[in-house]
């Protein structure tokens, strides 16, 4: 079979992405599930319940 | 398709690790854009802090009523009525309309989903068409209150209640909430306590909370991530309850509930495909019940926050479990039935 190597000179050098960054099904629902999935608002580990500069913070 | 080698529920936990910044980085800007909206209102209403001075409810004991399924199994209002309960009921906006339909105005309501659309149904949407409600199945879709499965009739009914009652409810009112959610609470003269979520570590630099602060000197609060863990911090932690109940707080669903009544049932079919939602899916049993309850990625999060949140409480506050169902079990949280903490309060 004929294979086609090309037959011109690209102008600028072309990188070929690594195959080891391909996505996989984790990510890929993580960034569907990014568009919908999580919570209300946030949670902030291991921090006081309630932050106010002018109380100190309690 | 892809092909799914992950076990029965393998899927969802791995994302309940990465929960945290998923949700931070999909709420955290419109938290900040509502708030800044918001500052035109900061004058309507309090601060928060001035909630902390007030007296709510008789004793120092409050019940927390959220939205979960097991509210229409359970009817706990039904049992806290009868009891003649004189703590303090705090119930999330999402209760609203159970907790007015049956006669019981709440000492305190909260709100924070930043949503532009969906949460000021709670509160009764005053733009709702039946067009726009063709376009989104989210809350007919779901397993909560059944009063909500014909919309335009629970839209107006609440509308009709939170304009009678509003001004007899107070809210505490999140910075981030949404203009539509805003100006219907002001519509509707509700009692307003303005407070920012935290939306980061406020002590680490370019912090998002303290630029929340910076913008309305509001306490800031640690929100665990939904609505009815916030709750649960107002009567702990703003109000100074020792004893706090939570009902309506599955963070899961029954387990003969179809997968299609989920909350996020469109987006895990769309990846994973009808026949592999078995990996997105985490099933617990509750020893408690006897039975199995299963749960999606951002539930099981809100299970794990909350009990953390609940371990790193003031030593005083007690929390009890009387949802009588769900997942919301473990140290420090004593799980038993409603009817035993309302003996011990009423």
């Amino acid at each position: 079979m004929d294979v086609l190597k090309g037959n011109f000179k690209t102008k600028k050098d072309v990188k070929i992405e690594d195959a080891g960054g391909a996505e996989t099904l984790e990510d890929r629902f993580e960034r569907e599930a990014l568009k919908h999935l999580g919570g209300s608002i946030a949670f902030v580990a291991k921090k006081k319940v309630l932050w106010d500069l002018d109380e100190g913070g309690k | 398709m892809a092909t799914i080698t992950e076990g029965p529920g393998e899927l969802g936990r791995k994302l309940v690790a990465n929960m945290e910044r998923m949700t931070r980085d999909r709420i955290g800007g419109a938290a900040l854009d509502n708030a800044r909206f918001n500052l035109r209102f900061k004058d309507h209403g309090q601060s928060l802090a001035a909630l902390r001075k007030e007296k709510v409810g008789e004793n120092d004991a409050a019940i927390v009523i959220a939205a979960g399924p097991s509210v229409k199994r359970k009817d706990p209002l039904r049992a806290i009525r009868e009891s003649g309960f004189k703590g303090a009921v705090v119930c999330t906006e999402s209760a609203l309309l159970y907790c007015l339909r049956n006669g019981v105005v709440p000492d305190l309501t909260v709100t924070l989903d930043p949503h532009a659309t969906r949460i000021v149904r709670w509160f009764g949407d005053t733009r709702l068409t039946p067009e726009k409600l063709g376009a989104d199945d989210y809350y007919r879709r779901q397993d909560m209150d059944p009063a909500f499965a014909d919309e335009m009739k629970a839209n107006q009914e609440i509308m009709g209640l939170l304009n009678e009652h509003g001004s007899k409810i107070r809210i505490a009112l999140s910075s981030s909430a949404s203009e539509a959610v805003v100006e219907r609470v002001m519509e509707t003269g509700m009692q307003v306590y303005w407070w920012n979520p935290m939306l980061d570590d406020p002590d680490t630099e370019g912090s998002k909370t303290r630029e929340l602060y910076a913008l309305n000197r509001f306490p800031c609060v640690n929100a665990g991530g939904n609505v009815g863990a916030a709750c649960w911090m107002m009567a702990s932690a703003v109000l100074g309850k020792k004893q706090v109940a939570l009902t309506g707080m599955d963070f899961s669903y029954y387990g003969d509930t179809p997968y299609r009544n989920t909350q996020y049932y469109h987006e895990a079919v769309s990846l994973v495909g009808e026949e592999n939602l078995d990996s997105v899916y985490i099933r617990i049993p509750n020893p408690y019940t006897g039975t199995e309850f299963y749960t999606d990625p951002a539930y099981m999060w809100y299970r794990e926050t909350f009990l953390q949140m609940a371990g790193d409480a003031h030593p005083e506050c007690q929390t009890f479990n009387c949802t009588e169902g769900g997942i919301l079990f473990g140290d420090p949280i004593v799980f038993e039935p409603l009817a035993d903490f309302l003996g011990r309060h009423s």
